[in-house]
């Protein structure tokens, strides 16, 4: 029982769920985590467009973290850590024309943000600062919100390399 | 004296036969059943998933140097099917002209059991889901003679593969709905995200005869189904999110809806257990019902590493075994026989064995070659 008393123990809970954040799985594609998890935004579905013009977000932290507050809904290899940023794709890669979004809270100004999440395709796998979170993803019969999907759709090669979160407006408050 | 020695060694020593001459280009082969405790891990390469390969191992074996059997490649997170009527396998996989750019080509390949080595392949159309592997993405209907790859482009359908005579058929759309369930004779079911089960009748030649729907019989964003179902004797036995079980016979024309049961006993909702992880189903030669089970349960925990497989008799719908596993496990599967074993993918992506009679944990598998190992299949 002692793994038992260990899983219970937070933090060596968190010690687990960390480690398996990190090595077990890509798991692929996002989710709409406000629409799904049922929050206060209520954001648009596929095909993203592109909402308001609003002027970059007054944000803090390391971007290079699971935890930062942009990948709320993300599942993949951060672009930062490959050569590109949150917000660009590494050289040579294709951003996805077709991606999933999320809606994740800026801590600096309370705001919920919408995060288009387009993966950057193309070349194998950049294998570095590999992130899961979970909430409001659901099974594959669900693709929208499912991260368990490739979405390096509509691109010339569907090789996924990393994935973005790109801040593409404030979502609306219901 | 020295001398004296060296002359007692020579007279009291055996002959030494000479190492005769060996042929080269011998290669082993394999036996066309494998024996009970063999498994197929099957490794989607996440960090570099054009070389993805299925590793055959002993989990028998204490000893690492001697447990891989062989292995097969599998190119860009390939989907796998295991045929228990001959002895072949099926990879369901993609490759690009140019490596990870070009043409692209989906085909289903071909592989002798006794050999590891292609026998054949079928183009199938370049729209073959990629996405982390589940045991219903490629599956056998009709006595294993129609092979069905579920596509995903984001528009949804099936190939249908004649994988006896090598031929593709055709292409059945399956809008709104997704994955591959195999149902009695020939004919599929999928699900759908409206909460509803289709299923699709297929004619000789592959095309579609006939379509029929269930009524809604879940909800696909509360409480959902897992789609990592366990097929135990025709009947899919459907997980939720937060532990109910929704069993679905297919073993007639139209899939039909049982009735719900719960995973948890008294106390368990309490210590928020529920089902997690990449394969969080699995079934054995009795036809027991296994779970991988983590508690504190959330939103978001369905992929978390489970800490406990337990075991249900599916007649009375109660645990009859919990197993504990040493380290947290995020895939499970079970060897065919009586006395199953269970492997489970630990947090550390190694390999554990466990013995269900007993649950004692027997050993960890090092050494198979296996980095991301996310399903493992017990070998017929």
């Amino acid at each position: 029982m002692k793994w038992l008393d260990g899983w219970l123990d937070k933090s060596a809970e968190t010690t687990t769920r960390g480690i398996a954040q990190r090595t077990s799985r890509r798991g692929f594609l996002g989710k709409i985590a406000g629409a799904v998890v049922g929050g206060a935004a209520t954001v648009p579905l596929l095909p993203v467009a592109r909402a308001q013009d609003n002027p970059a977000p007054q944000e803090s932290g390391d971007e290079n973290s699971c935890e930062y507050w942009r990948y709320c809904a993300i599942d993949g290899f951060l672009c930062g850590c490959c050569g590109g940023s949150m917000n660009s794709c590494p050289p040579g890669t294709e951003m996805s024309p077709i991606t999933w979004i999320g809606t994740c809270e800026n801590p600096v100004d309370g705001k919920s943000y919408i995060i288009s999440y387009n993966d950057c395709c193309g070349k194998s796998s950049c294998g570095n600062c590999l992130c899961q979170r979970n909430e409001g993803d659901r099974p594959v019969y669900n693709p929208r919100v499912a991260n368990d999907l490739n979405w390096c759709l509509g691109t010339s090669s569907a090789m996924y390399h990393c994935s973005t979160a790109i801040v593409i407006g404030t979502a609306l408050d219901e | 004296m020295k001398r004296l020695f060296l002359l007692s060694i020579l007279l009291t020593s055996p002959v030494l036969a000479q190492i005769q001459p060996e042929p080269t280009g011998r290669i082993e082969s394999l036996p066309e059943t494998y024996p009970a405790h063999w498994v197929l891990l099957q490794d989607g390469a996440f960090f570099h998933m054009s070389n993805g390969k299925v590793i055959v191992v002993d989990a028998d074996s204490d000893e690492s140097s001697s447990r891989v059997k062989g292995m097969f490649n599998s190119s860009f997170i390939a989907q796998f099917y295991q045929a228990r009527s001959r002895p072949e396998m099926y990879i369901a996989e993609t490759f690009y002209s140019r490596g990870t750019r070009g043409e692209r080509t989906d085909v289903i390949t071909v592989y002798d059991k006794r050999t590891l080595a292609p026998t054949g392949e079928v183009v199938i159309p370049a729209k073959r889901i990629s996405g982390m592997p589940t045991n219903y993405h490629l599956q056998a209907v009709d006595d294993e003679k129609l092979l069905l790859a579920y596509n995903f482009t984001p528009a949804t359908s099936v190939s249908v593969v004649d994988i006896v005579n090598r031929k593709f058929l055709g292409e059945i759309p399956i809008p709104g709905c997704s994955l591959v369930y195999p149902m009695a004779g020939r004919a599929f079911a999928s699900l759908c995200t409206d909460g509803t089960m289709m299923s699709v009748q297929l004619d000789g030649d592959g095309n579609q005869a006939s379509m029929s729907r269930t009524e809604v019989f879940f909800d696909a964003n509360n409480d959902p189904l897992m789609e990592k179902a366990a097929m135990i004797d025709g009947v899919a036995y459907f997980p939720t999110f937060l532990g109910r079980v929704v069993p679905v016979d297919l073993n007639g024309d139209e899939p039909q809806v049982g009735d719900e049961w719960s995973l948890l006993g008294d106390g368990d909702g309490d210590d928020g257990w529920r089902p997690g992880g990449i394969q969080v189903t699995g079934t054995d030669a009795e036809g027991r019902l296994y779970v991988l089970m983590h508690p504190e349960g959330y939103e978001g925990s369905h992929k978390d590493p489970g800490v406990e497989v337990w075991v249900f008799d599916i007649d009375s719908e109660r645990r009859v075994d919990r197993i504990a596993l040493e380290l947290p496990a995020i895939t499970f599967g079970l060897t065919r026989d009586d006395n199953p074993l269970l492997l489970t993918t630990n947090i550390n992506l190694e390999v554990d064995v466990y013995d269900v009679e007993s649950g004692e944990y027997l050993r960890t598998l090092g050494e198979t070659s296996a980095q991301t190992p996310f399903l493992i299949h017990g070998a017929h």
